[in-house]
């Protein structure tokens, strides 16, 4: 038995039903017993809410600044809006957590959403008129089944543009994300940019049918750059090597003016998704914000027809997002150009070094002195008052309060209990004004 | 002691004889004994006969070390849960067979209907095709009956493609190849001495090597089946075939190439307007929920299993028919209690904090009843049959249909609950046919109804 964040390891028969035949050696459990959460699904406790709470509320405040109103969507959505081929690679399909519903007769399959940018095309779809310009937030979670111990619960803070804002539609999701990542006061964030057709157009020029295509790719993102020589050999007319785009981290205009130089006249396709590219990375360097240019930056996800980018702190992706042009036709809707992000809560949530418990600056406890009807209304009614002037108000027993702590009883009125010491309070006034004089 | 799952079914015979080229034959394993568990030779362990399907879940939950079956099974229960405890060790060399899509006329509705008794294959099959919109009907059998009426293909185990072109489907396309492989459990492989079993079994088989399922190139014009004008009637195959026939017979309904013994699966039955398909009653609920029939003659206890898992289907008993009758029971195997109550609490005594098992062939009518019994912690293991000898070693509990009781005194079992008393029927869905198709369901109903008013004659239920 090993630890790991007060979770222990045990050797043990695995329950039946999803996840039955899960690693039937090694059951994820706590010292509970049966009182144990499914492997793969995340507790938050009240430290860590309060920073993921601290990453919503910047998150939101700066969508609401910029024009954007929050959304939800169901946790349970039609499996077939992500089969659509486009959508989500076979890959993930493979994660997905899929089931009949309690009127599934018919065989069709639901799933717990693996991603929230097709749900809220959906919704889109559904609730608008095609072409409307819509901004839309949302904070909600996304399940996928993992084997490597990672959560199988993921909570993200999303955005999407939807409607035909073009390359200054792309300039606004990155600056807006960049804008929230700096609030959070994670530092300068490193901001990757690519484009969804550089690498299409090369395989496509390489002649690789659809399924090669995504075995290369799929190398590719794998870090495996003996698969750019194999595509190199396929492009006889090429007079430069493919790894200035496959193997180097470009500096913003710069590098794309160099793989422009080196490339284009071998690959001529490569001409939109440069110039779409360069519009962003130009507009980006007006703005003050160096991108850095990377070929392959989208994992798993094939409805990304544009712009793509990701931003880094600490080391950690914590934004990811692009352009999907096609993904409203494909899911059955009607085209409509769209981009968008999303902030991965819970590793921006663990760069933060602290976060105020849920909003709140200054708690005081209230406790009755006596186990009387009369005083405990007392000790209610001092509290109301206290909260409403900002206070967080537990009522305790004295025994089990932490400073400052006020000790009520309506016959001997109010006593403060401060630094170690005692004294008595004549009003709400007094007791508000030697609060806000505390440490 | 070496604990061994072998398959009953078409995989017996080569087993059985495999095992005794190999040096560690079963003498009434292979004699065909109806028993279920042997002791083997030399007291090396026991080995205990199972239907095939079930080999995987059963070597995976580690009621058994080793276990002999189909690589069809093994990848059939690894799609779904992909880090199941169960490593292929080798290929016995029999048992060949590949799993095949098959169509009838190279079409399909917008979202593609797959029959299988192989679903969560067929699921992957459908999402490495990349089908954009999907149905998949998990059927216990006749899968290739399906199309292209009621399904548009159907994967289907064959030994080749020639077999499936005898059953008037086409194949286009052989998405896994299989055999019949040895299965261990991971953790008894690490911690349990079998080298006396697997030596030989390893020696006589070759390197297992996982097969890949293929993606499918699928080319199919998408149509839409128009509703033919005539009555669709699902009949059962199997232990409900006689009986079927019993109240066909007492309806005066002939009917040619279905009797008591012998099925074909498109029967013509001598009832105007009214066609005739001979499938699986445990599929026929979801497929008149679906549609797909008007009618169906099962048992109520299919009916229910459809039911608590789909509570707002479609459909609905319209005529017991009054055979076939047999309860649903709580069964268990050396437990101090006569009552399931009493059960579960020595269980909570005797297994603190580990789940009750309950076996079941009808998975949803047991989860059902664990609910409605607060069992507390559970697990319910889908079974395809051999029933009799899961408690109380592989499961606490076994829902069982019963009838006269002869089985369950045989075995020494205890029926803690006989909770669901089941018969033959005639369902619809509830929403019934229209224009002239009504006049032929009515009339359908009537014969049968009839007919079931007579007293059934002894042995006919």
């Amino acid at each position: 038995m090993r630890a790991r964040d007060g979770i222990h390891f045990v050797r043990g028969p695995s329950p039946f039903g999803p996840g039955f035949f899960d690693l039937p050696e090694d059951t994820v459990t706590t010292d509970a017993g049966a009182a144990s959460r499914v492997r793969g699904m995340q507790d938050l406790l009240p430290a860590e809410m309060d920073r993921v709470r601290s990453v919503e509320a910047a998150f939101a405040g700066a969508c609401r600044a910029w024009g954007y109103r929050e959304v939800r969507t169901p946790v349970i959505e039609p499996l077939h809006l992500f089969t659509a081929a486009g959508t989500l690679s076979p890959k993930t399909l493979d994660s997905v957590y899929s089931f009949l519903d309690w009127d599934g007769w018919s065989g069709e399959r639901v799933v717990l959403r693996p991603d929230s940018t097709i749900p809220v095309a959906r919704l889109y779809a559904e609730h608008y008129a095609p072409g409307d310009t819509a901004r839309l937030f949302y904070r909600q979670n996304v399940f996928r089944f993992t084997d490597d111990g990672s959560s199988r619960e993921e909570w993200q803070c999303g955005v999407e543009l939807v409607g035909d804002t073009g390359p200054a539609g792309d300039v606004e999701i990155v600056l807006l994300a960049r804008e929230i990542v700096t609030k959070l006061g994670l530092g300068t964030p490193a901001i990757r940019v690519s484009h969804a057709g550089m690498v299409r157009t090369v395989l496509a020029a390489a002649s690789l049918d659809a399924v090669e295509q995504s075995a290369a790719y799929d190398r590719l993102l794998d870090g495996d750059i003996t698969v750019v020589d194999e595509i190199e050999s396929r492009l006889p007319s090429l007079n430069a090597p493919l790894r200035l785009l496959f193997d180097v981290e470009g500096a913003g205009g710069q590098y794309l003016a160099n793989v422009r130089a080196a490339l284009l006249s071998a690959i001529p396709a490569l001409a939109t998704p440069l110039d779409e590219l360069g519009f962003v990375v130009e507009a980006l360097e007006a703005a003050g914000v160096a991108p850095i240019v990377q070929a392959v930056l989208a994992r798993s996800f094939e409805y990304y027809s544009g712009l793509v980018f990701k931003i880094h702190a600490d080391g950690e992706r914590i934004v990811s997002g692009g352009r999907y042009d096609g993904l409203l036709e494909l899911i059955g809707g009607t085209r409509v150009p769209a981009s968008g992000f999303a902030l991965y809560v819970t590793p921006t949530s663990r760069l933060l070094a602290s976060a105020p418990a849920n909003g709140v600056t200054r708690t005081v406890d209230v406790a009755p002195t006596a186990r009387t009807a009369d005083t405990i209304a007392a000790a209610h009614t001092l509290a109301q008052e206290l909260r409403a002037h900002g206070l967080s108000v537990r009522l305790t027993n004295a025994d089990a309060s932490t400073e400052p702590l006020v000790l009520c009883e309506p016959s001997r009125g109010m006593r403060l209990r401060l630094g170690g010491r005692e004294r008595p309070v004549e009003s709400t006034t007094e007791l508000l004004a030697a609060l806000e004089r505390a440490p | 002691m070496i604990r061994l799952a072998l398959p009953t079914g078409p995989l017996r015979r080569d087993t059985a004889a495999f095992l005794d080229a190999a040096g560690c034959g079963i003498n009434e394993y292979s004699a065909g004994s109806r028993a279920l568990r042997f002791e083997m030779p030399g007291g090396a362990g026991f080995a205990r006969v199972f239907r095939e399907k079930d080999i995987p879940a059963q070597v995976a939950l580690g009621n058994y070390d080793l276990g002999i079956c189909s690589s069809h099974w093994v990848e059939e229960l690894a799609q779904r849960f992909p880090q199941f405890g169960v490593l292929s060790l080798s290929d016995l060399g029999y048992g060949r067979s590949s799993l095949w899509l098959a169509t009838r006329d190279h079409a399909a509705e917008e979202s593609v209907r797959i029959a299988s008794e192989y679903p969560n294959l067929a699921d992957a099959v459908a999402r490495r095709a990349r089908l954009p919109r999907y149905r998949i009907y998990p059927v216990w059998g006749a899968a290739d009956a399906y199309p292209p009426e009621d399904a548009d293909l159907a994967l289907v185990a064959a030994v080749d493609g020639s077999t499936i072109e005898r059953d008037g489907l086409t194949p286009v396309a052989e998405v896994l190849r299989g055999s019949a492989i040895l299965i261990g459990n991971r953790a008894s492989l690490a911690s349990r001495d079998l080298s006396p079993l697997l030596e030989r079994i390893l020696r006589a088989g070759s390197a297992a090597l996982r097969a890949e399922l293929r993606a499918p190139s699928l080319s199919l014009r998408t149509v839409e089946r128009p509703r033919q004008a005539r009555l669709r009637l699902a009949l059962p195959d199997g232990h409900a075939q006689s009986h079927t026939f019993a109240v066909l017979q007492a309806a005066g309904i002939a009917i040619d190439g279905y009797d008591d013994e012998l099925a074909v699966r498109r029967p013509r039955i001598a009832f105007d307007g009214v066609d005739v398909k001979v499938i699986r009653p445990q599929d026929m609920p979801q497929q008149v929920a679906i549609g797909n029939f008007d009618v169906a003659i099962t048992g109520r206890d299919w009916l229910f299993d459809h039911l608590v898992q789909f509570p707002s289907s479609p459909v609905e008993e319209v005529l017991d028919l009054r055979r076939s009758r047999y309860g649903l029971a709580a069964i268990v195997k050396d437990v101090p209690a006569d009552s399931v109550a009493g059960a579960l609490a020595y269980w909570q005594r005797t297994r603190p904090g580990k789940p009750v098992r309950i076996a079941s062939e009808y998975p949803n009518i047991a989860d059902h009843f664990a609910r409605e019994r607060h069992a507390g912690r559970y697990s319910v293991i889908p079974i395809a049959g051999a029933s009799e000898g899961f408690v109380p070693d592989d499961a606490e509990i076994l829902i069982e249909g019963i009838d006269t009781g002869s089985s369950v005194r045989a075995n020494k079992l205890t029926v803690l609950e006989r909770f669901f008393e089941s018969t033959n029927c005639l369902i619809a869905n509830k929403r019934r046919p229209e224009g002239p198709l009504r006049a032929v369901y009515d009339g359908f109903v009537e014969r049968l109804h009839a007919a079931v008013q007579e007293p059934v004659a002894a042995g006919g239920s």
